[in-house]
């Protein structure tokens, strides 16, 4: 039997999911290898039992939890697509402020109507196995991974930062175009593809291990920007991984 | 030795007629500010005086990525890729890249041989032309002066804004055959290039020094500025680690194993099963691509490795000069002898 697939949305802006659909060309090479029983997107379907979840967004409040839960229990294998869902993206820039305050910002004074919660990865609540980074993540990164659990081998694994990629594609150097850029300590697997196209990386798919963030700090201000603007670049998609 | 005068304006009629032979591949704007390596299609768009480019000429010879082989996961059989022989003349080429060349030749072809490398190498033909040092050149100080002829086949001196010609090879008498804008003349020695970076030893001092630099503090001061991204390595002309993968295709029927440039600065490059890593600090990565340019292959070689091109230094975010760190241990090195004297 095919290995039986579901697609789930937590805090997100939903794009990962639905760049699945936009797959054409391999769509029906895809559905040869799985069955997709739920995706909320795309079809009305459910079911009890899933040997696949993907799961995007970020887990921001008592009912994400709740659910995120009863989805581990159903499935065997767990995924987590786009950096919402790997690092809390995004969305975890709010951690950085009182969440009274975050509260207040978004619902004014009917904030004591909806509970909330710091925006945290999947990883933080329940056992992720595989993760596929970006936001959004790239659709060859997630072929990639789908075809290695198609084929029970190990799905590829980025330890090199963002600027491998752009020297095996001989790019200039956005720093030496008076740019300062993310990618040294940007974990790589997009294909360097802001870059390419003469965007400097905003650090989408999360840090590398053991990154020097003092070195890239002074890196940063040293090409011109203050500290704090240094930081912030940093944060973006970080908060949740970054202590500064 | 034969040498001809050639005006600059002759130069992409050169170019021209050396395209008889085979593809030209010369010096290209690229980006902004930047140089590359490309295959000629208008002679009049090649750039001669540049001051590097972004990767090496190495590029042509092993590709950063390549395809060794397809295979089919239906029947389990395989096709390895055949590199055929092309003709090719590498036109613009400076002394210190055709010596990485001659340095990957003993990398890739001693023991076994990389059948890919010589193939792309075989029919390979070089022009060199002299150069204006920049702030980051330094190849003088590994042994390797501008005029340098070793490998080329013809080799261009610029003399006063027009061209002197050098015929090194019968197989550079061969490329200009026919070609009839060249005046024959005396060869010119060039004094006024100098180059502005300079490492303080000889190069056969730096085996001693390299020594006793193990354990020097130098290490862990590059270390707090490095930030691991790899860039050094990859624009090295004389690194030659790769990594080989297999991908296979969304049908989940075929795919090909594909090799690419790997770097020892990465902190997954010395990482093993288990999750082991021997290199774990960006402090023991420092020190061994240092160590892989100037102690263990000289030791075996007799040449530092290492051609001054300048390239890790130029595209290094962090601003980490290679000539700076050399010269630091030499520093400590000689304070820690004068100690040593003090003490006995």
């Amino acid at each position: 039997m095919k290995p039986q697939v579901a697609f789930f949305d937590f805090t997100s802006c939903e794009g990962c999911q639905l760049n699945k659909l936009n797959l054409e060309n391999d769509l029906l090479d895809i559905l040869k290898h799985i069955d997709i029983v739920e995706f909320r997107e795309a079809m009305d379907d459910k079911a009890d039992f899933y040997d696949i979840a993907f799961i995007e967004g970020s887990i921001s409040s008592p009912s994400c939890v709740e659910r995120i839960h009863d989805i581990r229990r159903r499935c065997t294998t767990l995924v987590a697509i786009g950096s919402c869902a790997v690092n809390g993206g995004v969305n975890a820039m709010k951690n950085l402020h009182p969440i009274d305050e975050v509260r207040e910002t978004v619902y004014g004074k009917d904030k004591y109507l909806f509970a909330t919660l710091p925006a945290m990865a999947v990883s933080a609540v329940v056992k992720v196995d595989y993760e596929v980074r970006g936001c959004p993540m790239t659709q060859q990164d997630f072929l990639k991974l789908l075809i290695s659990l198609v084929l029970g081998k190990e799905p590829p694994k980025y330890g090199s930062p963002v600027c491998v990629e752009c020297k095996l594609k001989e790019n200039e150097c956005l720093y030496n175009r008076g740019m300062v850029c993310l990618g040294p300590i940007t974990r790589a697997g997009c294909d360097a593809i802001c870059p390419s196209f003469g965007q400097f990386c905003t650090g989408c798919r999360g840090l590398l291990d053991n990154s020097n963030l003092d070195g890239m700090l002074e890196l940063m201000t040293s090409h011109g920007i203050s500290l704090d603007e240094a930081k912030k670049r940093m944060l973006l998609y970080n908060s949740n991984e970054v202590q500064l | 030795m034969e040498c001809f005068s050639l005006l600059r304006k002759d130069i992409p009629a050169l170019i021209d007629h050396l395209g008889v032979f085979g593809q030209v591949i010369a010096p290209h704007r690229k980006g902004d500010a930047s140089y590359s390596f490309e295959t000629v299609t208008d002679s009049s768009k090649v750039v001669l005086d540049y001051n590097r480019t972004l990767l090496p000429l190495k590029k042509n010879f092993f590709p950063p990525v390549e395809k060794l082989m397809d295979f089919s996961l239906k029947d389990l059989s395989y096709t390895t890729v055949e590199v055929p022989l092309e003709p090719k003349v590498f036109f613009a080429v400076h002394s210190y890249e055709m010596q990485s060349i001659l340095r990957l030749d003993h990398s890739m072809l001693s023991g076994n041989v990389e059948s890919n490398y010589l193939n792309r190498r075989q029919k390979s033909r070089f022009v060199g032309i002299s150069f204006i040092p920049d702030e980051f050149h330094f190849s003088e100080s590994v042994g390797i002066t501008i005029e340098e002829l070793e490998g080329f086949d013809l080799y261009l001196n610029e003399v006063e804004d027009d061209f002197q010609v050098y015929v090194i090879t019968k197989k550079g008498r061969s490329l200009i055959q026919g070609f009839n804008k060249l005046r024959t003349t005396e060869p010119e020695i060039v004094a006024e290039r100098k180059f502005k970076t300079k490492i303080r030893y000889h190069y056969n001092r730096l085996p001693r020094v390299f020594q006793y630099a193990y354990h020097a503090d130098v290490w862990a001061e590059v270390a707090s500025r490095c930030v691991g991204c790899g860039s050094c390595n990859l624009t090295c002309p004389t690194c030659f680690c790769f990594d080989v993968n297999d991908e296979v295709t969304v049908t989940a029927e075929s795919g090909m194993r594909e090799r690419t440039w790997d770097s020892c600065m990465l902190v997954t490059f010395a990482q093993v099963a288990g999750g082991e890593n021997f290199r774990e600090h960006t402090v023991n990565r420092t020190r061994h691509r240092l160590y892989r340019k100037f102690k263990y292959i000289t030791d075996e070689e007799g040449l530092p490795w290492c051609v001054g091109c300048g390239r890790c230094t130029a595209f290094c975010p962090a601003g980490i000069s290679l000539p700076e760190i050399v010269n630091d241990l030499i520093r400590e090195d000689e304070k820690a002898r004068h100690h040593q004297r003090v003490l006995v």
